[in-house]
């Protein structure tokens, strides 16, 4: 009895000062979440701050004319963006006309019509393929796309379309189709994935309306569960788009990197984060300059498209969304024109004798169709896994033999070795990379992980305000950034601040946990916003202080999609390569301090094919790594899976 | 009066979960079946087993056989099914994205009805019949979710009649809606009652009495007893119904 009754156990003056303690932590822990919203407004704010003031130089020596020309001349001093610029948008535009029919067929059979069993094992290989690196993508186009293209696609569409200007030219394999099939492929499954969300999220009363009238499975989600879905797939196509445009290293291995506009599908060609990637490490002065300005083009696009996804993707409402509905307009029903007859069944309209007669009324057209559909969506999925089992075969066959090799996991990766004494290479390893991924995901988790969750309490618990829902976008803004960018503002920081060693472990570690904070924020935002109000109000109402609510008892009930959160971003930080090129350098020896360059698994696979020129030695390494990140993504997305029950594709992809 | 509707042998499961055991029972023409029980005794399965919707459920299994006019439907296309067996859910639930006149007309356009008179003609009556014709004559370019929730419950029911349903499924449809608009559905149900075979799933006991010929009591997945509404409420067979109609549990 006594135990219950807390009041008399502890004397008011000593409750007071308890309260008092208790609400200087609160008042430390908020402070803690609104430094980190800060730090965030002054990241993004420096950002753009760099990206101009680097840009300055040759947006006055060249004005506007600087994003029309087509010319890269280093000696000369003379460069125009137009062949990157325009680069971009054709290899993402087609990118994404390939890619999205196939992506809603795959959503459409994962939500629609695949038996039950199916849709989780569906759902797993749709994230698996979200989460491959975008370099694997890349070195599988290199290795396994590009030459189809060249040997047989290319020639043949060349061969059946003679003097068309689109099929003309040298077949070299590399070039803008090969940059926009390795984007299609690359963004399939994140628009995939983004796709069934938003036919999941349709409530199955409106399926069951349809279902209910006789509708078919097609028919239904052609009647509601499209329309209804209408805003969730404008955003999942818009993201995929922003995705595109963003991508560096895929498209850099197989585009051909040649400043040159495109002029027709076989041209090699650049886009911007291509010719960024390429250029800005060993660029100076003007050049540099120019690479800036591109870089602030990249920045608007990306930021335009990112903030129009999460606009529609947070729209329920067809009619809020989208500038007038595709009402039809018809004259509404007037008096006179039509008589209602009382009752349904007392006048038999002139249909019924049809109905009646042909009675079931075409229902074997119906069905047809729905078998049809469902073939085509079969085959989206079919098409959806071939490059996806391509890719991971290929990686097998060829990665399989050297890592299976112990040694191959303890050493330095072999010198590199003559393009044609293939047998006289010796063998290597990638244990430095191994050390250089484990040491900058550390850091980098070190200080993106914490300094997401604060930023994602801040949004949830604190932000409601203006300033909030400023941080807010910025959050989105930053999840949008393609990582090249990130690369090129940090490398700039670190120029400054640290001249001779700027490429450097410290800054990679920046870099990555500058891309997992808003992955984690994002999530944690989501997760606490789902915990429901009487939760909160039932803690509130026990005397909680609002920051123990916060940390014990929401935090506590959303942790799984926070750490879920936090895979996906170890998972995204881990096949980084972009960035990682800029700002940690390259380098293939163990590491000797935070100062001099990292190796990485991801970067090595870049550096193989770029620095080192394709060494057969290196190449045969590069594989074996780009085995062991498939496997590491694998288990991880299984074990998130099988851990929390949901995919990691989330909504922060 | 003739069974409409025929049920024999009847089991459904959700997974390994058995919801109905073992149901017989017939449903006569033109006459109002009500569906009484607890929560979870099984009623909506059985309702959504007679237009076959219960197997788009996950997990959901059927067995036995199902007749409409001698035909076993647990064989038939389902589309065909669902086109003959109407039905009306707990929740209003019109097509968000579709207009009023839309909405109605949508089981139309599934028949093939394409001539813009023919459609016009066929909403209006259904609407005519619904009893919404009236409210809504200048909102047909409205969007479906935008009318009250009784207006929305009465345009369900108007979209389920447009296609001359034989047999028409009601899922508690008032359970939503607030005394007025379930006086107005229920008032219809009473009009559609001559010309309709209603099944009339309901939580309101009152209810069943106002609108049924004929209820049917559930119990635990299992059906108790079937009778004419005036013998189930007052001179039951089964000690457990009479405990049922007079509110000692459920």
């Amino acid at each position: 009895m006594a135990g219950l009754a807390s009041g008399e156990r502890l004397a008011p003056m000593e409750k007071g000062r308890r309260l008092a303690f208790l609400r200087g932590l609160g008042a430390l822990f908020q402070g803690g979440t609104v430094l980190a919203a800060a730090a965030l407004t002054v990241f993004v704010g420096g950002l753009i701050y760099l990206l101009a003031s680097g840009a300055a130089p040759a947006l006055a020596h060249f004005g506007g004319g600087f994003l029309l020309r087509s010319v890269w001349s280093v000696p000369t001093s003379s460069f125009g963006g137009w062949p990157e610029i325009l680069g971009t948008l054709l290899t993402s535009a087609l990118a994404l006309l390939l890619a999205v029919p196939v992506a809603l067929g795959v959503a459409l059979f994962a939500s629609e019509f695949a038996p039950q069993r199916w849709r989780s094992p569906l759902a797993y290989f749709v994230d698996l393929g979200a989460a491959i690196p975008s370099v694997v993508y890349g070195f599988w186009g290199f290795a396994v796309l590009v030459p189809f293209l060249r040997g047989a696609v290319e020639p043949a569409l060349a061969a059946v379309t003679p003097g068309i200007p689109l099929f003309a030219g040298p077949v070299l394999g590399t070039g803008l189709l090969a940059g926009a099939l390795v984007l299609a492929i690359m963004i399939l499954p994140t628009v995939a994935a983004l796709s069934r969300d938003a036919l999941r999220s349709v409530p199955r009363s409106q399926r069951e309306a349809a279902l209910g009238l006789g509708a078919t499975r097609w028919e239904a989600s052609r009647m509601t569960v499209l329309g209804s879905a209408l805003p969730g797939l404008v955003g999942a196509v818009t993201l995929g788009l922003g995705r595109a445009v963003g991508e560096t290293i895929a498209v850099a291995l197989v585009i051909g990197n040649t400043p040159a506009a495109p002029r027709s599908l076989f041209s090699a060609t650049a886009t911007i984060p291509s010719w960024l990637v390429a250029r800005f490490a060993g660029s100076q002065g003007l050049e540099r300059s120019a690479l800036f300005e591109l870089a602030l083009v990249l920045f608007a696009i990306s930021l335009g498209l990112n903030v129009g996804a999460r606009w529609f993707l947070g729209r329920r409402e067809l009619r809020s969304a989208l500038p007038g509905p595709p009402t039809r307009r018809r004259p509404s029903l007037r008096h006179g024109d039509v008589r209602p007859k009382g009752s349904a069944s007392a006048g038999v309209p002139s249909w019924w004798d049809r109905v009646e007669q042909g009675r079931p009324p075409r229902l074997r057209r119906r069905r047809q169709l729905q078998r049809a559909v469902l073939v085509l969506v079969l085959a989206a999925v079919v098409l959806a896994a071939l490059p996806l089992a391509s890719l991971v075969s290929t990686a097998v066959a060829q990665g399989a033999g050297v890592a299976l090799r112990p040694s191959f996991y303890t050493s330095e990766p072999g010198p590199p070795c003559g393009l044609n004494a293939s047998q006289g290479c010796p063998p290597g390893g990638i244990g430095p990379e191994i050390e250089g991924t484990v040491v900058l995901l550390a850091l980098g988790a070190a200080l993106g992980i914490p300094g997401g969750l604060l930023l994602g309490i801040y949004l949830a618990e604190y932000g409601r305000r203006t300033f909030g829902r400023g941080v807010g976008l910025l959050v989105d803004a930053l999840l949008g950034t393609p990582s090249i960018l990130l690369g090129i503002v940090l490398l700039a920081i670190f120029l400054r601040w640290d001249r001779p060693d700027a490429q450097s472990a410290l800054a990679g570690a920046v870099a990555l946990g500058v891309l997992m904070m808003p992955i984690v924020a994002k999530a944690t935002d989501a997760a606490l916003r789902s915990v429901p109000a009487t939760v909160r109000e039932a803690a509130l109402a026990l005397g909680f202080p609002r920051h123990r609510v916060t940390l014990r008892v929401v935090l506590g009930s959303a942790r799984a999609s926070v750490v879920t959160g936090s895979l996906l971003a170890l998972m995204r930080a881990g096949g980084e390569t972009a960035a990682l090129v800029l700002t940690a350098g390259v380098s293939t020896y163990w590491l000797t301090g935070l100062r001099g360059p990292a190796p990485a698994l991801a970067p090595f696979i870049y550096d193989a094919l770029t620095v080192y020129g394709g060494s057969p030695g290196y190449v045969a390494e590069a594989w074996g790594a780009a085995l062991v990140l498939l496997g590491i993504m694998a288990a991880t997305s299984l074990l998130a899976r099988l851990l929390f029950g949901r995919g990691t594709e989330a909504g922060a992809s | 009066m003739p069974a409409k509707m025929r049920v024999e042998g009847l089991n459904a499961w959700y997974g390994s979960r058995q919801a109905l055991y073992d149901i017989d029972l017939e449903l006569e023409e033109r006459a109002t079946t009500a569906i009484v029980g607890p929560s979870g005794c099984g009623k909506s399965t059985f309702l959504r087993c007679l237009n076959r919707l219960h197997e788009e459920l996950p997990g959901g299994r059927v067995e036995g056989r199902i007749e409409l006019d001698g035909e076993n439907l647990v064989r038939a296309d389902p589309a065909l099914v669902r086109c003959r067996v109407g039905m009306v859910f707990q929740k209003p639930n019109p097509f968000p994205n579709l207009s009023v006149f839309e909405n109605v007309a949508a089981g139309l356009r599934l028949l093939g009805v394409r001539r813009h008179d023919e459609l016009e003609e066929g909403v209006a009556e259904a609407l005519e019949a619904a009893g919404l014709w009236e409210e809504v004559e200048d909102l047909l370019d409205a969007p479906g979710t935008s009318l009250s929730g009784g207006q929305q419950q009465r345009l369900c029911i108007a979209r389920a009649l447009a296609v001359r349903p034989e047999v028409l499924l009601l899922d508690e449809p008032c359970s939503s809606l607030d005394p007025i608009a379930t006086a107005r559905v229920e008032s219809l149900l009473a009009r559609l009652r001559s010309d309709y075979t209603l099944v009339l799933v309901t939580h309101n006991l009152a209810q069943a009495v106002r609108l049924a010929d004929r209820t049917a009591f559930f119990y635990l997945g299992k059906l108790v007893e079937i009778g004419e509404t005036s013998t189930i409420f007052h001179r039951p067979n089964e000690k457990l119904t009479e405990n049922y109609v007079n509110g000692r549990f459920g």
